[in-house]
């Protein structure tokens, strides 16, 4: 864990950066991995729970997403695609899941997570609050610099999805999962347990993932779920 | 320091807090002593209150983040004497077995009930997803809040109690089962009680009472070893090896001592060596004694290296940190098969551990049981069959992790107040450790949120009890989650062979087995753990020839020890596979085969005398063997048959169905039966006593650790004395206050413990008669009958038992009423049962679903049916975990991978199989009211059962624990499924 040796909450967005900006911050968003990660170090916390960044919004064939939303939030609006809210459910129990919020899942972008693939397949993008808006693959592929401070996260709505999944029981955190969506453009699909982040795959693309292995399942199995699972999920979709 | 504010329970209320405090540690400050530990991540849930109307756990919300909010414990509730319609419900349905996490179901009820009055299951059990429970299977909390959201709309809810259900077999021959006989509808969380012709109605006994310690258990009120404040307490944490073997060759703790609020760093250097065995068992406990406080060689990641007693955790902490220690790393062996090979490191090599069988070798025990002659039989038989399987290693996980607190009272006695399953061995095995009296020693079991066995160890008692000698001041140690999963106690793994010789007719002529156990860095409880592995693998099933092999090897895992089963989940996991094998090569129907050699009413034991601590020479004949005097299991098999849709099993459609092309359905079984209590060696005291309004003081030994004991000693006592179960006030295990006990193990409880109360009531009742003729001037007392409160004369006349209480102690011949009673039982009953369960396996990714889990059990009378089910119920979730997805990962130095709740997996409320539990009726005649044990039979037969339905499913049998994908997807593949 940390050693957290301050705490701060601003009230504005241009607070929060400003606090963000010094030695040792970290943006504290729902609190959920505060407490397992780190190496020690001390650190001062930025809590972004008074920026008012909670709010899910449809916007025309997309919807805004605030960073603080939690996990729970998202899982009770029905404004937020079905995959995303079920990914959401998924990702973390009751006692967690109105902690854990979109913004710091992003941030975190713990491979496992379905909520982010889930979002990956919704096309979304990233704001920052210095107005960048990048493509969530690109952030997860970046990571996220110091300072940097997520506001909102947007996905298009609609499209047929499907999810398929792995995993010991039927709610353990999955070996490996993959999630598609049919867009207007094109089917998306993301897996988890994969890599170290979830990743946007295509049929072709995946003789070139080289999954960790663990004692969930070696890399050789991932490569052979993760094959199966994307069939399961085409076929579903098609 | 900062000032938060918070609303807590709709009052404005201020803290201190540092930034890095969890609101978890400031509303435990604040006596909110409902919200519980269970880990520094919230996994568990024990520690989630309402902030804002939403359940979070506190752990992982830091105090400043909480300072502006609303918090809502469930003292909020506690305004008046009553219950809550939650907390009602809760106690009512028997919901509660430790309690541990009952502020956060309650809490998370209330606020799924606010939001949705009218929820589905698959919404409560969202809810619940996030408190994790090792206790109930869920079962009966799913239940609380139906009839708790049912009360709230005002809707008749029925009594909760149990469903009788009409037996199908005459007790000896197998049922006929209808296929379209889908058997009784109840939700799974009744009873099915299965009666018996054999078994009288009673007024107590066999009565769904509410538990004797629900209401401080729903109200959260303070009862757990944590919940003391006392002046000046110091905060221990140990520091614990990084290497799985080395040797210390120096430990520097100036620095540590040096930091201000550092009161005390004990080691191997400041510690006298008194050599020990920490498993809780009877004196003199088996040897050898291959343990001291702290060594100067460690054994496994996580041994103790040193302790320190700080004014904070986080001080204690930083000490830790300070203390430095050189080590020289050894080599160092996991397995246990490596482990016994010549060449392999030695693991005890200390000149003062005696009693190592093969110290070179790392073979602590070995034995050795025969009876008739298996070679010969094994030349002889026609059909001889040979199977190997590995059990792996898992952990109790009690939410509640390991708990000390130890002072010096006034008398300078020492005090320990701490989370035991075994009290009065932790006091006897304390003395020499510390270098007190045994007399100058009081150890008191407050409630304790779970052990399963984990608890039956004196784990951290020397390190408190040292530290407060050493400071003179209170001194506390909780271990952390990761810490009760490399310093605690684990279930052994072992591998293990039988040997089968079969007769053309498939009755079987001799049996083998084989174990070699992994008893880890320490031998506690290596002996009887691999004792009871021999025993239940070779009781089950008659033959004439038997033998049994062991060898107990140490290795340099984290510490094997105690596990709810002991040592026959291993053995009946191999067991049922091997014979499942044996009816396959045979062309048999599995369950026939079992049935032609399973041991029925009135056959010998044949093998129980000559293995276990008490044994007697295992070659040697005895002239008298222990028979089977009660058995239920025909009609246990026939109602766990029709519970799962036994006939499906044949079914080639039902196997395959057409829609779900890589999915295959399968059902298993597994025979199973265990023990109640150790013969000749388990003891139980109660002592009784009547107040002035007719009820009674009950102190008993025994140590309920949320199972129910107290209740059930309490309604066997109520029954004998004619009371309600609200008259008896039980109090146990408090060494300077109530009768000795061996303690809560080896399903000891209610069949010794319980045979202790109805004595000492028997006592009780004797003299309550004698006094009681003499007011009614009846000639004969044994005329008299006690129900219904009163005494009452064969003419109908009666005085209560408030005036016989009255005229005793006050009026004339003034007397106190009392008894007491201890009882050691020769005979050893076993419990039977018929495991079933219903799988899919995934043939593409190896992943098996377990549907549903049906247990039909022969306990004898459940005493308290709800309370049984309740055993039933969560012991079959803790054996599904074994089965199927709980395993110790390591690196490659013996570092577990997965110290954590998540990535070592527990089932959670919202994936749970169905279950059904039938309590099957027998009158066993030297039971109290005719009980056998019920608490650790549930262990035995699901990992069997799932093994050979996944052989039913896919034709592949997997010999290795635990049933997780990758492993059943490369059997699959072996086998080109």
């Amino acid at each position: 864990m940390h050693q957290l040796v301050g705490y701060h909450r601003p009230e504005s967005i241009e607070d929060a950066v400003g606090l963000l900006d010094g030695p040792n911050r970290v943006a504290l968003a729902g609190g959920t991995t505060i407490f397992h990660d780190g190496g020690g170090n001390p650190v001062e916390l930025v809590d972004l729970q008074s920026l008012g960044l909670s709010g899910i919004s449809a916007n025309g064939s997309r919807v805004e997403i605030g960073a603080t939303a939690t996990l729970q939030s998202l899982a009770d609006s029905d404004v937020i695609p079905d995959l995303i809210r079920s990914a959401a459910k998924a990702d973390q129990p009751s006692t967690l899941r109105s902690l854990a919020t979109v913004g710091g899942s992003v941030g975190a972008a713990d491979g496992d997570s379905l909520l982010v693939a889930a979002l990956l397949v919704h096309d979304a993008t990233v704001a920052f609050a210095d107005e960048r808006l990048v493509p969530l693959e690109q952030v997860l592929a970046d990571r996220l610099s110091q300072g940097d401070l997520i506001v909102s996260v947007s996905v298009a709505s609609g499209g047929p999805t499907a999810m398929a999944a792995t995993g010991r029981t039927p709610k353990d955190v999955p070996i490996v999962a993959v999630v598609g969506r049919v867009g207007p453009d094109d089917t998306r699909l993301a897996a988890c347990g994969v890599g170290p982040v979830p990743q946007l795959v295509t049929v072709g693309s995946l003789g070139q993932l080289d999954p960790p292995g663990d004692f969930r399942g070696t890399a050789a199995y991932r490569m052979h779920l993760v094959k199966v699972l994307t069939a399961r999920v085409l076929g579903e979709l098609s | 320091m900062t000032t938060i504010t918070i609303e807590l329970n709709g009052e404005s209320t201020t803290a201190e807090a540092e930034p890095h405090e969890s609101l978890f540690r400031v509303l435990r400050r604040l006596g909110m002593f409902s919200v519980k530990y269970g880990s520094a991540t919230g996994e568990t849930g024990a520690a989630a209150v309402l902030l804002d109307g939403a359940l979070v756990s506190s752990e992982v919300v830091l105090a400043l983040q909480a300072d502006g909010h609303r918090v809502t414990t469930v003292e909020s509730l506690n305004t008046e004497s009553g219950l809550h319609p939650i907390q009602a419900a809760f106690a009512m349905t028997g919901a509660l077995q430790s309690g541990y996490s009952a502020g956060a179901m309650v809490l998370g009820t209330m606020a799924l009930l606010e939001r949705n009055p009218v929820p589905s299951e698959d919404d409560i059990r969202d809810m619940l997803s996030g408190i994790l429970d090792r206790e109930t299977g869920y079962v009966k909390p799913v239940e609380a809040v139906l009839r708790a959201a049912a009360v709230m709309r005002g809707d008749s809810v029925e009594p909760f109690g149990p469903l009788i259900v009409p037996t199908m077999t005459d007790g000896t021959n197998p049922a006929t089962i209808d296929p379209n006989d889908g058997g009784p509808t109840a939700s799974p969380a009744v009873p099915r009680v299965v009666p018996s012709i054999d078994v009288p109605e009673m007024a107590v006994v066999g009565k769904g009472e509410v538990k004797v310690d629900a209401l401080k258990l729903v109200k959260g009120n303070p009862a757990f070893t944590d919940d003391i404040e006392l002046r000046g307490m110091l905060y221990a944490k140990v520091l614990h090896s990084p290497h799985a073997y080395a040797r210390i060759v120096s430990i520097d703790d100036a620095a540590a001592l040096a930091l201000p609020g550092v009161h005390a760093v004990l080691h191997h250097g400041n510690t006298p060596r008194v050599k020990y065995a920490s498993g809780g068992q009877s004196w003199p406990n088996p040897h050898p004694y291959d343990q001291v406080s702290f060594d100067d060689t460690v054994r496994h990641v996580g041994d103790r290296v040193a302790a320190v007693a700080a004014e904070s955790i986080e001080l204690a902490e930083e000490a830790v940190r300070l203390i430095d220690v050189t080590y020289e790393v050894l080599p160092a062996v996991f397995d246990e098969l490596e482990a016994i090979k010549p060449g392999a490191p030695v693991i005890h090599s200390e000149a003062d551990t005696d009693e190592i069988y093969d110290r070179d070798r790392n073979i602590v025990h070995r034995f050795e049981a025969e009876r008739g002659d298996v070679e010969a039989a094994f030349v002889a038989g026609p059909n001889v069959f040979e199977g190997t399987f590995r059990v792996h290693q898992v952990q109790p996980v009690p939410i509640e992790p390991h708990i000390s607190i130890a002072w010096l009272d006034s008398d300078e006695r020492m005090i320990v107040r701490t989370a035991t399953q075994v009290p009065f061995h932790t006091r006897r095995m304390l003395a020499p450790l510390i270098g007190m009296e045994i007399k100058n020693i009081r150890v008191i079991k407050p409630r304790i949120g779970g052990g399963f066995g984990a608890k039956q160890e004196m784990l951290i008692e020397d390190i408190v009890a040292h530290l407060a000698i050493a400071t003179r001041r209170p001194v506390r140690l909780e271990l952390t989650r990761e810490e009760e999963f490399w310093a605690s106690r684990t279930r052994h793994p072992q591998t293990i062979t039988f040997r089968s010789a079969v007769d053309d007719d498939g009755t079987l002529i001799a049996q083998h087995m084989r174990v070699v156990g992994n008893t880890g860095a320490y031998g506690t409880h290596g002996y009887t753990v691999q004792a009871v592995s021999g025993l239940r693998g070779l009781t089950s099933y008659n033959a004439p020839n038997k033998r049994f092999d062991c060898d107990v090897a140490y290795t340099n895992i984290p510490i094997p020890g105690a596990y709810r089963g002991y040592g026959a989940p291993q053995a009946e996991f191999a067991l049922e596979s091997h014979m499942e094998d044996i009816a396959h090569a045979l062309g048999r129907d599995p369950l026939e085969f079992k049935r032609q050699n399973w041991v029925k009413l009135g056959d010998e034991m044949n093998m129980a005398p000559h293995i276990g601590e008490r044994a007697t020479d295992g070659t040697v004949e005895l002239d008298e063997y222990p028979r089977v005097m009660s058995s239920g299991i025909e009609e246990c098999v026939a109602q766990g048959q029709r519970s799962i849709g036994w006939h499906r099993r044949l079914d080639a459609a039902w196997r395959q169905p057409a829609d779900r092309p890589h999915i295959r359905r399968g059902l298993g079984f597994a025979f199973c039966m265990h023990g109640s209590g150790i013969p000749f060696l388990d003891m139980g005291g109660c002592s009784i006593k009547i107040n002035d309004d007719g009820s009674f003081n009950m102190l008993v030994g025994a140590t309920d650790l949320g199972t129910g004991a107290d209740t059930v000693l309490g309604q066997i006592a109520a029954e004998v004395l004619g009371v309600r179960l609200e008259d008896i006030i039980v109090y146990s295990s408090d060494t300077d206050v109530t009768p000795f006990d061996t303690g809560a193990y080896a399903s000891s409880t209610t069949y010794i413990s319980g045979t202790a109360a109805k004595m000492a009531a028997e006592v009780v009742r004797k003299r309550i008669k004698e006094r009681a003729a003499e007011m009614l001037g009846v000639e004969e007392p044994c005329t008299l009958e006690l129900h219904d409160r009163s005494i009452w004369a064969p003419d109908g006349r009666s005085v209560t038992m408030e005036e016989l209480a009255l005229h005793t102690l006050h009026w004339e011949d003034q007397e106190q009423i009392m008894g007491t009673a201890s009882f050691m039982s020769p005979d050893c009953p076993p419990p039977f049962a018929a495991q079933f369960v219903e799988i899919e396996v995934d043939t593409q990714t190896g992943q098996v679903e377990v549907i549903k889990m049906t247990m039909a059990v022969d306990c004898g009378v459940a005493i308290n049916p709800i309370t049984a089910s309740g055993q039933v119920e969560g012991g079959m979730v803790q054996a599904l975990g074994y089965a199927h997805c709980e395993e110790y990962a390591y690196d490659d130095e013996g570092r577990m991978l997965n110290d954590r709740l998540g990535p070592y997996k527990i089932y959670r409320a919202d994936e749970m199989p169905q279950t059904e539990v039938f309590l099957v009726q027998t009158l066993e005649d030297s039971g109290p009211f005719g009980a056998k044990a019920v608490a650790e039979i549930p262990k035995d037969g699901v990992a069997p059962a799932i093994r050979n339905a996944i052989i039913n499913a896919t034709g592949v049998a997997i010999n290795n624990l635990p049933f997780t994908p990758e492993r059943v997807w490369s059997a699959l593949q072996s086998a080109e499924v």
